[in-house]
């Protein structure tokens, strides 16, 4: 495909050239070859090649790469680690891609005020490791936090199974360098202070999928570890009672670090994957519940939840006894979708999100839109704030199954939104779920947030084609997306 | 629901000396009964270039602001009321002219709440306190109204009515438009619904008080910190100046608030630590559920608001202060500094950097100390913004401080979404 072409030596593309001049040769891709990687992140049912690759080091040289981009004319986007579910890195547009993966650093730890700054590219879970020994964590934890960069956290408001209790990403960020579409360098709440007075831009940006501006610095705020932790494995034979003691342990007035659940197919997959714990595989459902805090209150706590799964049939119900014990069955958990690969070749998440206490009747459809396509469907995911993840497993090699299992996940968003609920909780809209924010989205409501862009970003130059069904665009991506899953 | 008539027989604002002496009233007052009023009114101003000011329960009349003239003042006082609240799901929607106290108190039937605790509670109304991103001590632990807030209905100036957020405690799905409107002094929008996420009730509520003389003030710092890097829990850690202290728990001292809700075994626990590492010579007192729950109410009702009539003799201002954690201690020290005659009540959080300073006395000298505050705060990377202030002097005292080098954001969102200036003109940062 690419060999004839090597030899001939072609004409640069004097653009690439000139980003070579800002970073210099060794920090852009732009050969075919080279850029095969970057044709999509995590989500892979489409692709789309870049323009080129770009590595810059600094705040400088992306401020620079981003003015060369803006005055040219030439589309470009952000990318952290690639690991983002709905499509937001992939370059639609033959994007100039800024990667930030070699701005990687922790800039600074400041315990006294409980804040670092980071880097864009560091890596989320590295920001934990680095603080741990002084017994300090940072609590956004998306299961992809091994390789996930906290920019891209940022861009996407990340959450992750202790959200619950701790809150999304956008709850812990003090403070955002940002370059802007034109190049300018902005720094929001430079010390990482509350409440900066104007409008909350950094609220904004955050969640904003890379459409708004590159992120290039980020103040965080870190916690201290809680004194005390204890987890609970539930198993249930019924889906129902599984699902209503959820709500029951919320209503009880007790405010757990982490609820999470997972259906029948789901835990087949777990067990099939890399760290299996050895759950039943004739239970319908299991909780993996945690309560943390001062350890004098945990037991209570602890108790009542015990109680409450009793009171709704649980089969078996234990304590972890042990942290080796507790971290095989988060380990279990956390790898839970790659885990589905044991199961079945493809499989595409959904992240739909309901009033907690819809749940039994939204698991329903979701088996139900399951019955109807042939597919598939394991459930696992953030039960106790509501966040479904529907994961339809498919096989691409079979002529129409990605169609299928696209229009499985356009239904469970359906069935979310028609309880109230939303069609992302954190994983974003990306290109992926563009059609169904007009689920819950008005066209004026629509036009209020683009609007809000061409504030930021008036020529659409970065990330275009993101997020917003607009009419015309829609209907381009809608067959782009047919004719790739044409030919796969 | 209400009927239609639009607008309603203007009343005259009979309130005039407040009016007088904190501005932001128009010359007549419209209370809608709906939304759909509320974007009738809106629509017509717009296309008629007329100016509204919006009010809640008008504490925060004083809050900047310094246009002379509005045409109309829309009060949202007849927006009450609880339209849905999901006990399992532990979120509600409420309308937003609805005080603190009316909804605090219908939650609490369900032993929930919202976890946000503004000054004024009885007065302030659920949508200014948004507007003005008002907070209490609480926040170290429950955040802010930023963390709070899932979803909104606002009602644009040009009488488009938009929904942000969800009524889902988890949403990712397009821009997080909430966040515009929090804070954003109604200059934007007219919040007209507000979908919040609730807390449990704690089952148990105590404070701990921690006093020392002057001379030992160090020693609060250094428990602060140890708390914070301890794995303690605490819901506020809260430092008042003497004034203060004198004021509330009649203790000439320093006095740092820490307050545990929890379940019992972890609050007894926890004010057990702070005991065992009390600074020596120290007070403590500790007081528990109904006397902590009024203490607070006492505390959350102190400071000056626009619904105060100015004194005569003296003039009073507020001062909201940003800064780093525990920078807020060092700026307390230094306000010491502020020349005589003018007095000092200040707290703040050690653990989330807002800080408060109500300053009454000569108007010169009151002028001065606010510089003096907003000087110490700029050295330090934070900031000082004035919210109450007599409406004559606003011109005088910038009440934003000093414009952020993306200023122009702010001014492209506004000319965005308010290209007339039809709301709150003037009231928020650089003349917007
Ligand atoms: C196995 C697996 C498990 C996952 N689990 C979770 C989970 O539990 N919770 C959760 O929330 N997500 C989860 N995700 C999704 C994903 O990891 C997150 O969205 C993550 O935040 C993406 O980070 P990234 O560095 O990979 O960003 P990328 O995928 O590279 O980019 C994501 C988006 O952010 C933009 N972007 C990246 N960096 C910047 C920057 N510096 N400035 C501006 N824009 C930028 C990109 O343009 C793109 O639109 C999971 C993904 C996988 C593969």
């Amino acid at each position: 495909m690419f060999g004839s072409k090597k030899r001939k030596k072609p004409q640069r593309d004097p653009h690439i050239n000139k980003l070579i001049e800002i970073v210099g040769e060794k920090e852009v891709l732009y050969e075919d070859a080279d850029l095969l990687s970057y044709d999509c992140d995590g989500f892979t049912v489409h692709k789309a090649m870049p323009k080129a690759v770009v590595f810059p080091a600094n705040t400088e040289e992306v401020a620079a790469i981003v003015r060369y981009c803006s005055t040219n004319n030439i589309p470009f986007l952000a990318r952290g680690a690639g690991t983002g579910l709905s499509g937001g890195a992939i370059p639609l547009n033959r994007e100039v891609i800024i990667s930030l993966v070699k701005m990687k650093h922790l800039l600074s730890v400041d315990y006294e005020n409980r804040q670092a700054v980071v880097q864009p590219g560091f890596v989320n879970l590295k920001l934990t490791n680095s603080i741990s020994d002084k017994g300090y964590y940072y609590a956004p934890d998306p299961s992809s936090q091994y390789v996930c960069t906290i920019g891209g956290n940022v861009a996407e408001n990340a959450g992750g199974a202790h959200c619950l209790k701790y809150g999304v990403t956008t709850n812990h960020i003090l403070g955002l360098e940002v370059v802007l579409p034109n190049g300018e360098i902005i720094e929001i709440s430079e010390a990482g202070v509350p409440d900066s007075p104007g409008y909350d831009v950094m609220g904004l940006l955050t969640g904003s999928e890379g459409t708004l501006g590159v992120v290039t610095k980020i103040t965080v705020r870190i916690l201290k570890n809680p004194e005390g932790k204890q987890t609970v494995l539930a198993y249930f034979d019924h889906i129902e009672d599984g699902s209503r003691a959820v709500s029951d342990i919320i209503s009880a007035g007790i405010v757990p670090a982490a609820l999470e659940m997972m259906d029948k197919t789901a835990i087949e997959g777990v067990e099939a994957g890399a760290y299996p714990v050895g759950h039943p595989d004739d239970i319908e459902a299991l909780l993996l519940i945690e309560v943390d805090g001062i350890k004098a209150g945990i037991s209570e706590q602890i108790e009542e939840i015990l109680n409450v799964c009793r009171g709704r049939n649980v089969r078996e119900v234990k304590v972890a006894e042990s942290e080796e014990e507790r971290g095989r069955w988060w380990a279990n958990r956390k790898t839970g979708f790659g885990a589905m690969g044991a199961i079945s070749p493809d499989y595409l998440v959904q992240d739909g999100v309901i009033p907690r206490s819809r749940l039994p009747e939204v698991l329903e459809n979701i088996y139900e839109i399951s019955r109807e396509s042939g597919l598939r469907i394991a459930n696992i995911f953030h039960a106790g704030d509501g966040n479904l993840h529907p994961l339809i497993l498919f096989d691409s090699r079979k002529p129409g199954e990605t169609e299928k299992a696209l229009k499985a996940g356009t239904a469970c968003l359906k069935a979310c939104s028609d309880v109230g609920g939303s069609i992302t909780g954190e994983h974003g809209v990306g290109i992926e779920k563009k059609e169904e924010m007009r689920f819950v989205f008005t066209d004026e409501e629509l036009e209020a947030q683009i609007k809000i862009r061409e504030v930021f970003n008036p020529d659409d130059l970065l990330n275009k084609g993101k997020l917003f069904p607009t009419p015309s665009r829609c209907m381009d991506v809608k067959k782009i997306v047919k004719d790739t899953v044409a030919v796969q | 629901m209400g009927t239609k008539e639009v607008p309603q027989e203007p009343r005259k604002d009979t309130s005039v000396s407040l009016a007088d002496a904190f501005g932001n009233r128009g010359a007549e007052v419209l209370t809608p009964k709906s939304e759909e009023e509320i974007a009738e009114i809106l629509q017509k101003a717009n296309q008629e270039g007329k100016k509204i000011a919006v009010e809640g329960g008008g504490s925060k009349r004083g809050y900047g602001g310094t246009k002379e003239h509005y045409d109309y003042t829309l009060s949202m006082a007849g927006n009450k009321g609880v339209v849905e609240h999901k006990v399992g799901d532990m979120t509600v929607t409420v309308r937003a002219g609805t005080t603190i106290t009316e909804l605090q108190d219908f939650l609490q039937e369900h032993n929930q709440m919202i976890s946000i605790h503004p000054n004024w509670p009885d007065q302030a109304t659920i949508g200014g306190v948004i507007a003005a991103n008002e907070s209490g001590p609480k926040r170290l632990k429950y955040g802010s109204a930023r963390d709070l807030v899932i979803g909104l209905r606002v009602v644009y100036p040009d009488g488009e009515i938009i929904r942000t957020g969800a009524k889902v405690v988890k949403n990712v799905a397009g821009y997080d438009m909430n966040k515009l409107f929090v804070g954003s002094m109604g200059t934007l929008g007219v919040i007209t619904e507000v979908t919040m996420k609730l807390r449990p009730k704690p089952k148990c509520e105590s404070l701990v008080q921690v006093s020392v003389p002057e001379e030992k003030l160090q020693d609060l710092k250094d428990l602060a910190v140890r708390v914070q890097d301890s794995m303690i829990e605490p819901v506020s850690l809260e430092l008042l100046n003497t004034a203060l202290s004198k004021k509330i728990i009649n203790q000439e001292a320093y006095t740092l608030l820490i307050a545990f809700e929890d379940v019992e075994k972890s609050c007894r626990y926890q004010e057990e630590w702070i005991y065992k590492h009390k600074p020596e010579g120290a007070d403590v007192e500790v007081i528990h559920q109904q006397e902590a729950h009024h203490f607070w109410k006492t505390f959350k009702n102190l400071e000056p608001s626009g619904l105060t009539a100015p004194a005569f003799e003296e003039t009073q201002a507020v001062i909201k202060i940003g800064s780093k954690n525990m920078d807020v201690y060092e700026i307390m020290k230094e306000s010491a500094g502020i020349e005589a005659g003018v007095k000092v009540e200040a707290h703040g959080g050690l653990g989330h950097g807002i800080s408060y300073y109500t300053l009454s006395g000569p108007e010169r000298k009151v002028i001065s100390a606010i510089q003096h505050l907003r000087r110490t705060a700029e050295e330090k990377k934070g900031y000082a913004i004035v919210k109450h202030l007599p409406y004559h002097l606003r011109d005088e005292i910038d009440v934003w401080g000093k414009k952020t080098s993306y200023f122009f954001l702010f001014e492209g969102i506004k000319r965005t979404i308010d290209p007339k200036n039809t709301l709150n003109h003037q009231r928020f940062i650089g003349g917007i």
